[in-house]
Formats: structure tokens, C-alpha cells, sequence
């Protein structure tokens, strides 16, 4: 995988922060409110007041305690689930649906059990309308691109857990969608694989200048991979503090600014 | 491989020390014959159903392929209906609320109790038998196949909307895959069905088939004859069930195997 030429290649270009508070934002997110039905009757709050604006090209991270409700926020800017409150809008445009350029990495794999793995990737492309030929190729490339090749013909129930999310990382791929929003899509998989693929995500972010949404909960992923990381309060859930990531890519662990900022983080996260 | 072949032999161990038991206990006086025959009275009355029948003329064999022939026609007629309606019925959840006392009633009512409607309505005759059968069958795979579609994981259906699918699209190309094992499960359930109903169904009107054979055997006291119709019956519904699950396999297999999962 050869991550680190591309990201030299973005340096010449202003940092995504920078480019954040000059552009119009590209997500609008504002006085999001999010309500269930209580099973005792009333209502569970789930999310309250979440306002957050998104930058085209933006890579921003959701963490926060389990529960609190990151994957029903990304439900919501993927036009699967309905705000009870509140607007969100895509471009000019408000969410109404999937489909205006959301794709989806699922917290649960969700892929399509009678399919195999290469048919779960190539379900991605449907909507393109390209010839059955070259979705299967170019099927195969993203299933090589997670290094899953050899398991292209698997079905789901024959993958490991980690194959599995990875073939939905790939399907999600397939539809090239202007906006990536991934549910802890490296949770299930071994460190190496895992680090592997952050790269190879920030990768294509860079050279598809993506929007993308990525929900973790290692403070050492979302510091590797964003410009922002949105701190979620649990109960209900609501913002509880933005950091900015001002490091520039490729970033290294080892850095003094990295394990600030991540002190920083754990400590708001953890009081 | 072995492994198999150790395991099948001992079970076989198993019944054949439990048979040599039960004839001894019926030789030495434990039992009795007319409540329980031992196998060797079992095995004749096997050979004379075979070569001379029960009623004298009507053949095991024929006894078998009548009845084989009424479930048939009773669980494919059920099916027919079943599985249009059902997927009709499933993907309108206005239709499932207003029809779901109903399904539930109607497949609550013990089949055999309707006889005595049906034969005032159909006669005494094949029809009969038929329509008894597909009614027990019918409410079994309607519920399953209603079930089926309407219980799909919904992340599937998120998955798909998320890749743009709706409708009727999305009906047809993920709904329907999705519940396919549990319209399979119906179709199996419904099987088990029709053989519990056919005895019921053949005890009027005919003396052929193998429940007009257990109802014929009782009035002469002829257990032996009853439990080999009662082994044939079984025998047939294990043999068709086992086509069905291999059925299954071949249609299915990215299911995996649902037998091991569903027993
Ligand atoms: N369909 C639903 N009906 C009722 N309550 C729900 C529903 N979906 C989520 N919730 C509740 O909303 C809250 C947030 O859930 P959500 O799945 O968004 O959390 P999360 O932040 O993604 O957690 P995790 O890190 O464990 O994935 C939880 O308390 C959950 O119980
Ligand atoms: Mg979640």
C-alpha cells in the first residue's frame, strides 16, 4: 500500500482546517434532537441539540462513550433514520434520504448473506450502470484493495468477523459516495490489518477528496486519521467538546503534539 | 469419515439391543402381544401387507402411493396459495395487522375437527381428504412465509436502502432472498402437516391409504399392522423432509446448514 506518496502530494494544499472556515460548510447540522419510544411509554432522548457543521473534504471523527449515540447520528446524515427535531442538510440540500451521496460502513457487517463476498461488493456499483464486466473487475479491485482477493468468492457466513467488515468497507467503496460515514470500521480487526487500512482510507480520502464521518472508539485512531474529533456526551447525548487535529499527515505516534492531544482527549473523555 | 461410520453403527447397536429386549419381554410374558407385538409379529404382518394386503387385494404399496398422492396434491395446492399471499400480505403491513387474529384462529383450530363441515360440503370423497390436508398446511405456511418477510434484519434492509435500493426493488432483491430459509422451514413444517393430518383425513369413505390402513388394522385388533402403517408414515416424512433439506442445500448455500441450527 503506498499511502505516504499521496499524502506528500496534499501538502502543497491549504490544511483541511484552514479550508473548513473559509468554505460554506458541506453538512449542516443543527439543533439535532432524536427521541425513541420508551417501551414504559414517554420518550428515550437520545441525541439533544447536536449542532456540528462539516467541511467538504472534512475527516471528522465521532468518539464517545458507548451508547451515547454516534451510530444514530450517522443514521440520521445517512437519510435512514429521522431526525425527531431539528434540520440537516447535504450541500443546499435537506436530508431526506439515503442516497444523496451517503455511503455506509454498518456497525453490524450487514452484508447480504446469499451473496458472496464479491457479490456483496458489486451490489455497491447497481446504481452506476456500468456493464456486468467491469463491475466485476473493478469488484475484484476493491476486494484486493482490502486484501481480500482470495476470499471473493466466500459467502459472509464462511468469513471470519473481520473479513466480513471488510468486504462492507469495500461494498461501501463501490457506490463512491461524496460522503464516507463508517461505524468503528476497523473494530473487529487485528492491529497490523487495522493500521494498514487506516492508511489505505486516508489514501483514498485524499485522492477522492471525500467528506467522511468516522465513528471509533480509540483515540488513537481518530487522532491518526482526523482533522476533527467531536467528543460526545452520553445521556442524552450531545457535543460535548470539539478537537482540532492540527498535525500534518503522515502523523506518527510518537510525536509530542499527538500524545498532547491525546492526554488531552482521554482526560475530558474519562471526567 | 469413520467417525461417521462408528457413530451409525453404534446407534444401530442401540435399536437392535432394544428390539432383542422388547421381543424377549413380550416372549417371557412381560408384555402383551395384542398391546405390544414384537418385532418378528411386526416384520409378518409387514411381509403379508406387502404380498397379500390389508384388506385382502389393497397392497402396502398402494396404500403408500394413494395416501402419498392425497398429501401431494393437498400441500402443493397449499403452497400455491400460501406463498403468493403470504408475500402479498408481508409486504403490506396494513393487510398483516387486519389479518393476523385471523391466521392465527384459523390455524389454532385442530384440523381434523372441520371434518364433519367438510364432509357436508364436499362429500366423502377425495376432495375431502384433500381439502383437509391443505387446510392444515395451508395456515402453517402462510404464517411462515408472513413471517419470513416480515422479519428480515432490518441492517439488510438499511444496507440496501443505503446502496439506493427501494420499493419494489428492494422488495424483490432483499426481502425476498432474506426470508427464504424460513419460507423453506414452512414448506418443510407444513409437510409434518399434512402426514399429522392424514390419518384423520383417511379414516371415512375409502379403505385405502395408510391412515384408512391404521383405522382398518384397529378394528381387527391387528396392532402389528398399525405400527407399520405408523412406520411407513414416519419413514415417508423423514425421507421427504431429508429431500427437502438437501432441496435446500443446493438452492441455498450460503445458509449454511439449517439443519444442525434448527433441530
Ligand atoms: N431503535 C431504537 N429504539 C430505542 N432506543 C434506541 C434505538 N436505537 C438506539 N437506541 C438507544 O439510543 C442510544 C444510542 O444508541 P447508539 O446505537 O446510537 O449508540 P452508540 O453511540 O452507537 O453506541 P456504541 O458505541 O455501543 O455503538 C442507546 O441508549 C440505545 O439504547
Ligand atoms: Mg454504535
Amino acid at each position: 500500500m503506498s499511502c505516504a506518496g499521496d499524502i506528500s502530494m496534499r501538502e502543497p494544499d491549504a490544511t483541511p482546517q484552514a479550508g473548513r472556515r473559509t468554505r460554506a460548510p458541506f453538512i449542516r447540522i443543527e439543533a439535532v434532537h432524536k427521541a425513541f419510544a420508551a417501551r414504559q411509554g414517554g420518550e428515550l432522548m437520545v441525541l439533544d441539540s447536536i449542532d456540528l457543521d462539516i467541511a467538504e473534504n472534512e475527516f471528522v471523527s465521532l468518539i464517545g462513550r458507548s451508547g451515547c449515540g454516534k451510530t444514530t447520528l450517522l443514521n440520521i446524515i445517512a437519510g435512514l433514520d429521522a431526525a425527531t427535531s431539528g434540520r440537516i442538510a447535504i450541500g443546499e440540500r435537506p436530508v431526506t434520504g439515503p442516497g444523496q451521496g451517503q455511503g455506509v460502513v454498518f456497525q453490524q457487517h450487514a452484508l447480504f448473506p446469499w451473496l458472496t463476498a464479491l457479490g456483496n461488493v458489486s451490489f455497491g456499483f447497481r446504481k452506476a450502470g456500468l456493464p456486468l464486466e467491469e463491475r466485476r473487475e473493478r469488484s475484484l479491485e476493491l476486494l484486493r484493495l482490502v486484501g481480500l482477493e482470495a476470499a471473493a468468492n466466500k459467502y459472509p457466513r464462511e468469513m471470519s468477523g473481520g473479513m466480513q467488515q471488510r468486504v462492507s468497507i469495500a461494498r461501501a467503496l463501490a457506490l463512491d459516495p461524496q460522503i464516507l460515514l463508517m461505524d468503528e470500521p476497523f473494530g473487529a480487526l487485528d492491529e497490523l490489518t487495522r493500521i494498514e487500512l487506516q492508511q489505505e482510507l486516508l489514501r483514498i480520502w485524499q485522492a477522492r477528496r471525500k467528506t467522511v464521518v468516522f465513528v471509533t472508539h480509540s483515540i488513537d485512531e481518530a487522532l491518526m486519521l482526523s482533522d476533527r474529533i467531536v467528543l460526545l456526551a452520553p445521556n442524552p447525548g450531545r457535543i460535548q467538546r470539539i478537537f482540532e487535529v492540527p498535525m500534518p499527515r503522515p502523523r506518527s505516534r510518537t510525536e509530542p503534539a499527538f500524545n498532547a492531544l491525546y492526554d488531552e482527549i482521554w482526560s475530558e473523555l474519562s471526567s | 469419515m469413520n467417525a461417521r461410520l462408528a457413530r451409525a453403527a453404534s446407534s444401530l447397536a442401540v435399536i437392535a439391543v432394544l428390539l432383542a429386549a422388547w421381543e424377549l419381554a413380550v416372549g417371557y410374558g412381560l408384555l402383551k402381544a395384542y398391546q405390544f407385538p414384537p418385532p418378528s409379529k411386526i416384520a409378518r404382518g409387514f411381509v403379508e401387507l406387502s404380498l397379500t394386503g390389508f384388506p385382502t387385494g389393497v397392497s402396502l404399496w398402494t396404500h403408500t402411493g394413494v395416501t402419498i398422492w392425497r398429501v401431494l396434491q393437498g400441500y402443493v395446492a397449499a403452497i400455491l396459495l400460501a406463498v403468493p399471499l403470504g408475500l402479498l400480505i408481508g409486504a403490506l403491513p396494513v393487510l398483516d395487522k387486519l389479518s393476523a387474529p385471523l391466521i392465527v384462529f384459523c390455524r389454532s383450530v385442530a384440523t381434523l375437527s372441520l371434518l364433519p363441515l367438510v364432509i357436508v360440503w364436499f362429500g366423502a370423497g377425495e376432495l375431502t381428504k384433500v381439502v383437509l390436508i391443505g387446510y392444515g398446511c395451508f395456515w402453517t405456511m402462510l404464517s411462515n412465509v408472513i413471517a419470513g418477510v416480515r422479519y428480515v434484519d432490518p441492517v439488510l434492509v438499511r444496507a440496501a436502502r443505503s446502496c439506493g435500493l427501494q420499493g419494489p426493488e428492494l422488495y424483490r432483491e432483499i426481502v425476498l432472498p432474506a426470508a427464504l430459509p424460513r419460507i423453506f422451514a414452512g414448506a418443510r413444517m407444513a409437510l409434518g402437516v399434512g402426514f399429522m393430518v392424514i390419518v384423520g383425513a383417511e379414516m371415512i369413505g375409502t379403505i385405502q391409504g395408510l391412515g384408512a390402513l391404521i383405522m382398518e388394522a384397529r378394528t381387527f385388533y391387528r396392532s402389528e399392522i398399525t405400527i407399520v402403517g405408523m412406520l411407513v408414515i414416519g419413514l415417508l416424512g423423514f425421507l421427504i423432509s431429508s429431500g427437502l433439506a438437501g432441496l435446500e442445500r443446493v438452492l441455498m448455500p450460503w445458509a449454511g446448514n439449517l439443519d444442525q441450527v434448527r433441530r
